[in-house]
């Protein structure tokens, strides 16, 4: 073969299988990118955190008590008196504890001085790390009581002055925009679920201090729930 | 001999074979460099991701598949392709490469077949293989300088660009002179011939690329906005200085962050965008919906860039320049990213960690629950509108510049 004819049919190879490489290459791509239209991305969607405790059970007393509460419903009612919360539970007062005892790690009690609604800079403090600690949890529930001293009455307005104090404070601290549609507020007195020993094991605001079953229910019960409804 | 120019004849003289072979040789390594880079980027006109070859000896080591490496940060760089705007993900730089490396090869085959070359051949050579060499000062220029990475597969085709230079001059130097040269054709006419074949070799991959890749069907673009795109947390940070309405959702330790970012600042229609940013930290310390955390150390960031006010975009520009130093940290706890903020940022000390901000990330990524967001970072929407996640990167100037035509459009229409 002469050096013209060699060029020439060099310079075509090279044209060829430069040419025919991006060819195949890019149908390829194009080939894939037609096989893929309309196939859903393999991607989680954000969503509120749904824990395992959050049961069938333990969604159907939620809506129940959220909704009496007028949290689920955004109607005007703001927390729930205690008979309601009997009546909505719809079980005693232990098995009502119990509810919560999948909670340990994310509850709070924030204990009062006696015949006081005062938050004290060390509930103060446990309010705001409780509360700052979300995570993906959509209510926050605040569950007040009483201790037995004095009488029933005054023991139900003491315990829901210790659940507004909480309120408020969480309010004028966070300025949450859905604040009203997120905290549950329950104010339990001294009649329904009084708090036991075994919770003296939880993370109290005075967790240095002895703990009696009459200090733990001077309290308000703080913690955010991990169930979506 | 017969010529391509013409049909004169030269004495026979000695060809430098040995040296030609050389610089053959650095124009195959050349071509499979090319190939590679060109195969990596013309793979993703499928919007989708994929592992890419990043070893100086190509298909020995492992693909890159996590998009860790220098070869990932320059293919989805702004400077991988050019006529971004023009078409989806623009014309690849290393298709030319392709090109005017098979051209070098084409050309070391020819003259070794010959009998006999003259110096206009050898000169005509040394000149095409200066195109490289230029090329890869300006691009080895840029990746120290704007990418602030080097890619094995583009070093590979510096070192054969100066190869093929080097070995170029040899064989120039090698050649006898010859005497009977002034007499030949013109030397524009011969050189004119070869640089049309040169510009042949590198247009036809540039047309057969252009000719086949995929379209880009406006249905594509028929994505659905923000449900509750309104700041109702106050969780948005403002970055943007244009016109048009954007919101961005990022995690600031996120490498494909930090890509989009620069990508959108290169692109010129990233200034049109009055962009704010939703931080979306993949770290399980304050995100919930990531089982295990993909950019530790996000939280902590995200909080700090809350804590800056004015300084925002001094913190962001930050935790860009830091990012794989501050998942380090994150990954060996929170303690040791709040520790490396308080000590470049002395006046947020008092502010990270602390239960307003943290309240305020999990506000934003209440937001983005809010909005049923896929979890992945970066998304952009403009004008409500959402960027296709899979246009994020290579495709971004030709996807932002049809949306924002499209919203001028429809505002011109009113």
């Amino acid at each position: 073969m002469n050096t013209g004819r060699a060029h020439v049919f060099l310079m075509l190879a090279t044209l060829a299988a430069v040419g025919l490489s991006v060819a195949v290459w890019t149908r390829s791509a194009a080939g894939r990118l037609a096989e893929n239209r309309g196939k859903a991305p393999e991607v989680a969607t954000a969503s509120a955190s749904d824990m395992g405790y959050c049961t069938g059970d333990l969604k159907v007393i939620l809506r129940r008590v959220l909704t009496s509460c007028g949290l689920v419903s955004g109607g005007s009612s703001r927390g729930c008196q205690p008979l309601q919360a009997r009546q909505v539970a719809a079980m005693s007062g232990g098995d009502f504890n119990a509810l919560f005892a999948p909670l340990s790690a994310r509850a709070a009690i924030l204990q009062f001085d006696k015949d006081s609604a005062d938050l004290d800079p060390a509930a103060i403090e446990q309010l705001e790390k409780t509360f700052a600690d979300r995570r993906g949890a959509s209510y926050f529930f605040v569950v007040s009581r009483a201790s037995p001293e004095g009488s029933v009455e005054h023991n139900r307005d003491l315990s829901h002055r210790r659940g507004s104090a909480v309120l408020d404070a969480i309010k004028a601290k966070f300025q949450d925009p859905d604040i009203d549609q997120e905290v549950g507020l329950l104010w339990l007195g001294e009649e329904f679920a009084q708090l036991d020993q075994q919770f003296c094991q939880w993370q109290r605001s005075r967790s240095s201090e002895a703990c009696t079953t009459a200090d733990l229910n001077r309290s308000s019960f703080i913690a955010w729930i991990d169930c979506r409804l | 001999m017969q010529n391509p120019e013409g049909g004169t004849r030269e004495e026979p003289r000695a060809t430098p074979r040995k040296t030609l072979i050389a610089f053959g040789l650095f124009a195959l390594v050349g071509v499979v460099f090319g190939a590679v880079s060109s195969y990596d980027f013309i793979a993703h006109l499928d919007r989708q991701v994929h592992a890419i070859t990043c070893s100086i000896v190509p298909g020995l080591a492992a693909p890159d598949a996590a998009g860790t490496s220098g070869c990932h940060a320059v293919l989805m760089s702004p400077y991988s392709s050019v006529l971004r705007d023009y078409t989806w993900g623009g014309i690849p730089i290393a298709l030319p490469a392709f090109g005017v490396f098979a051209f070098l090869l084409f050309r070391a085959v020819d003259l070794i077949l010959r009998k006999q070359i003259s110096r206009r051949e050898t000169g005509f050579t040394v000149a095409a293989a200066l195109v490289p060499v230029a090329t890869s000062m300006v691009y080895a220029f840029i990746s120290m300088t704007r990418i602030g990475t080097f890619c094995k597969v583009c070093v590979g085709i510096y070192v054969a660009s100066l190869g093929v230079l080097v070995t170029a001059i040899a064989a120039h130097v090698l050649t006898p002179t010859s005497t009977d040269e002034p007499g030949k054709g013109s030397l524009f006419g011969l050189w004119g011939f070869y640089f049309v074949e040169g510009v042949a070799l590198v247009a036809l991959p540039i047309l057969f690329y252009l000719a086949c890749k995929p379209s880009y069907p406006d249905s594509l673009l028929q994505t659905s906005g923000l449900r509750h795109p309104d700041d109702k947390y106050g969780v948005m940070l403002n970055l943007g200085s244009g016109k048009t309405p954007a919101v961005e959702v990022m995690d600031p330790l996120c490498p494909a962050c930090k890509a989009f970012a620069e990508r959108l600042a290169a692109s010129d229609l990233g200034a049109d965008l009055d962009t704010k940013l939703v931080l979306f930290p993949l770290d399980k310390e304050c995100n919930w919906m990531v089982g295990e955390s993909l950019h530790p150390g996000a939280c902590a960031v995200s909080e700090a860039l809350l804590c800056a006010g004015p300084s925002t975009r001094e913190v962001l520009a930050w935790a860009f320049d830091h990012q794989a130093e501050l998942r380090a940290l994150g990954a060996a706890g929170q303690p040791a990213v709040y520790a490396r903020i308080k000590r470049d940022f002395p006046g947020l000390a008092g502010c990270v960690g602390g239960p307003l901000v943290r309240a305020r990330i999990n506000r934003s990524l209440r937001w983005i629950v809010a909005n049923s967001l896929p979890v992945l970072t970066p998304q952009l929407f403009v004008r409500n509108q959402k960027i296709p996640d899979e246009d994020t990167d290579l495709g971004l100037d030709y996807v932002l510049a049809r949306v924002l035509a499209r919203g001028a459009a429809e505002g011109g229409a009113r």
